[in-house]
């Protein structure tokens, strides 16, 4: 704006009320979204308990390369992440394909029941997955009945098999999520390019991989981003596949479903609470995501 | 216009009259288990309310969960409002609250007669020689059997009585051989079984100073050679979670449950069953110290200190949980909850006869073996340590790790995470 300029009345009155109108939802992002940033950022240089309080500086960050449950979580939900999202979004993609192909019918059906189970709550369908992965349950029973196996497997008993047992869950409940994105883009992809390239005699494998991943790539890359900061803050699932007996003193069969927001959750609320140190870890989580996020967006090249 | 504004001022002044005539005290109470807690309290309130009318009662029913975490996240917030007078708290997290939020907790010490209640209850939320709690459930542990399996595999009531852990095992694999049932349903990744071991020796997860007593601890040793060896055994039926584990038993599937006193509910709740079971003293370990009784669970009563209606607060307790003997009476026969008030035990409910366990005078046999229950004192971190040693168990399990390699281990871990 030029300084010669000058407003005439009704405008800036606009712009008084503009203002206005914002600033109660500027106040409350202030108030329950920076303020808390802030503030976790000055509560993670001390050591809480409770009302006790001692400044420890670094302390909590040197402290969580120690701590053998931080680095456990990590690992826990670093398996989980390299297996589980890929395997879903790939899923997602081949379904989202076989939707969008015009000769397919009934894609009403198809695509409410492959998008039904991102409406469902999260414990609810956890809850009902942990009673139909036990070791009498309903898989188990399935499983052996079509003889593919003898002995029923320790789905929620072992800690390779929890590990499954979860990436399934989390594959059925969200990858109907991630195809509705897909859906959307591949509508936006010309059905002449299809149609040139089935004249240039391309089969519908070399059509997927060689037209519909590149064209689609910006929302792959979108999908990978989110996934990987769900998967990084995932906690409805482990917490309610994990609940033991008595004490639930192990988040999954030695920890195996332990994730980092378990983890923060028990270090405020069920260990001796240490909110400060919470917070600590609550930092490094939001580091880790930035940095897989600008990795994920340098592998796919993506300038902005 | 005038008269207008004097009626307008007369109709405020009686609304406001009204208001303070109808600002009885009211007591709110924070706690879990509609079945257990909620019920009791609101019979204990009614009760109260006979003595002192002006009194009201909220009683908020919540997941044990929520209420640890909103009562964490108000005090640590150090507001003084929204807080309840009364609140649930398990036992084995008194004294991490206390220690935790000083001065926010009621000192009870001039209000009750403490030689009055179980002195291992009491002894759990003493701090500084100050009682802040009011004692109310035991855990106290039983082994509960199936009379009809244990006969078909050849063996007598007295063959179970005040037994050791390998034998139970023995046994376990006899009715497993014979009946085709497993001895117990058990998670493998549970610390429950592990505190009843722990506490029948008189033992923890910390010595009396406080510090970990992990790595060199011989009941410890002694407790995950057992969780291994019934592993081992094949003897458990392996299940993941409450309901699971609770299933197993009304479905006829298990021989026998050892856990605190407080599952009575939970195991009554299967009427074909009346009759086919038995109780006997909680196996002990094969230790010296170790005695047949033990403890799992048990909360107690707390009043916070800048509740409004304190006072109100201490006194309802005082006239309801130490003094009114029906009361305990009533809450024994039909909710099953063994009070720790030792007067109380007395009464006839005490020495009535269950059918359903065969007439054996099933909390008789209880309050008995709460008095020999073995004092300990569970510190602040008793989670966390539950959680190190359970992480270590699947090498355990497997062999990869020898016992005192995985308790060196676990003890490492739990000081990495408290420090």
């Amino acid at each position: 704006m030029s300084k010669g300029y000058k407003r005439k009345g009704l405008e800036s009155v606009w712009d008084k009320w503009g203002w206005i109108f914002v600033s109660l939802m500027m106040a409350g992002v202030i108030l329950f979204i920076f303020y808390p940033i802030v503030y976790s950022l000055y509560l993670s240089t001390f050591s809480t308990r409770g009302f006790l309080k001692t400044f420890v500086g670094f302390g909590n960050y040197t402290k969580l390369f120690r701590d053998t449950y931080f680095i456990l979580s990590l690992k826990n939900i670093l398996t989980i992440l390299v297996i589980q999202v890929p395997i879903m979004l790939f899923l997602a993609l081949i379904f989202a394909t076989l939707l969008n192909d015009p000769k397919v019918k009934f894609k009403a059906i198809y695509r409410t029941a492959l998008f039904l189970p991102a409406v469902t709550s999260l414990v609810a369908y956890t809850v009902i997955f942990r009673v139909m992965f036990s070791n009498d349950g309903l898989v188990n029973r399935v499983l052996m009945t079509i003889g593919l196996i003898k002995e029923p497997i320790r789905w929620l008993l072992d800690p390779f098999w929890a590990k499954v047992t979860l990436i399934i869950a989390l594959t059925w409940r969200w990858t109907g999520y991630n195809m509705m994105f897909y859906l959307a883009g591949l509508q936006n992809i010309p059905i002449e390019v299809y149609e040139a390239a089935e004249i240039d005699g391309a089969t519908k494998t070399v059509q997927f991989f060689k037209i519909t991943i590149p064209l689609l790539k910006p929302i792959i890359l979108f999908t990978t981003i989110t996934s990987t900061i769900g998967t990084l803050q995932l906690f409805d699932e482990p917490m309610n596949l994990a609940a033991g007996v008595v004490t639930g003193s192990s988040v999954g069969p030695g920890n195996s479903l332990l994730t980092p927001s378990v983890y923060i959750y028990n270090v405020c609320f069920k260990y001796s609470p240490n909110f400060g140190y919470a917070s600590a870890l609550s930092y490094i989580m939001v580091i880790i995501a930035a940095v897989l996020a600008i990795i994920q967006f340098k592998v796919a090249g993506e300038k902005e | 216009m005038k008269k207008m504004f004097v009626r307008i001022l007369v109709v405020l002044l009686i609304g406001l009259a009204a208001l303070l005539y109808a600002d009885k005290a009211k007591i709110t109470i924070w706690a879990w288990d509609p079945n257990f807690n909620i019920p009791i309290m609101q019979e204990a309130a009614a009760r109260y309310q006979k003595i002192n009318p002006d009194v009201e009662f909220e009683i908020v029913n919540m997941a044990k969960a929520d209420v640890e975490q909103k009562l964490n996240t108000i005090l640590a917030s150090g507001v003084k409002t929204g807080l309840p007078e009364i609140v649930l708290i398990e036992d084995y997290n008194a004294q991490k609250y206390l220690q935790s939020y000083p001065g926010a907790f009621a000192d009870l010490t001039k209000h009750f007669t403490w030689s009055e209640f179980a002195p291992y209850k009491v002894k759990l939320m003493t701090l500084n020689n100050k009682v802040y709690g009011v004692p109310f459930d035991s855990g106290v542990a039983g082994f509960f059997y199936r009379i009809d399996y244990i006969e078909q595999a050849g063996f007598k009531p007295s063959d179970l009585e005040n037994i050791t852990w390998d034998r139970f095992i023995e046994i376990g694999k006899v009715v497993k051989q014979k009946t085709g049932k497993y001895m117990i349903a058990a998670d493998p990744y549970d610390g429950g079984l592990m505190r009843i071991l722990l506490q029948s020796a008189g033992s923890w997860y910390f010595d009396k100073s406080g510090k970990p007593y992990i790595a060199n601890n011989p009941v410890l040793k002694e407790a995950v050679r057992l969780y291994k060896e019934i592993k081992d055994s094949g003897i458990a039926k392996e299940v993941s979670g409450w309901n699971e584990w609770v299933g197993a038993f009304n479905r006829g599937e298990v021989a026998a449950v050892v856990t605190g006193v407080w599952i009575i509910g939970s195991i009554k709740a299967e009427k074909s069953q009346a009759g086919k079971w038995r109780v006997a003293p909680v196996p002990r370990m094969n230790l010296k110290e170790s005695v047949n009784a033990s403890n799992l669970g048990g909360s107690s009563w707390y009043v916070l200190q800048n509740s409004k209606y304190r006072d109100v607060a201490i006194d309802f307790l005082k006239k309801i949980y130490a003094r009114d003997a029906d009361f305990y009476q009533k809450i024994l026969v039909e909710r099953g909850a063994v009070g720790t008030w030792l007067p109380a035990q007395g009464g006839s409910a005490y020495k009535a006869k269950d059918p359903f366990f065969g007439n054996q005078q099933v909390f008789q046999l209880f309050s008995e073996w709460m008095k020999k229950i073995p004092p300990v004192d569970f510190g602040v971190y008793t989670y966390e340590a539950d959680a190190a040693i359970m992480s270590v168990m699947p090498d355990v399990y497997s062999g990869k790790l020898s016992i005192d390699e995985a308790l060196k281990k676990a003890e490492q871990q739990f000081l990495n995470s408290i420090k």
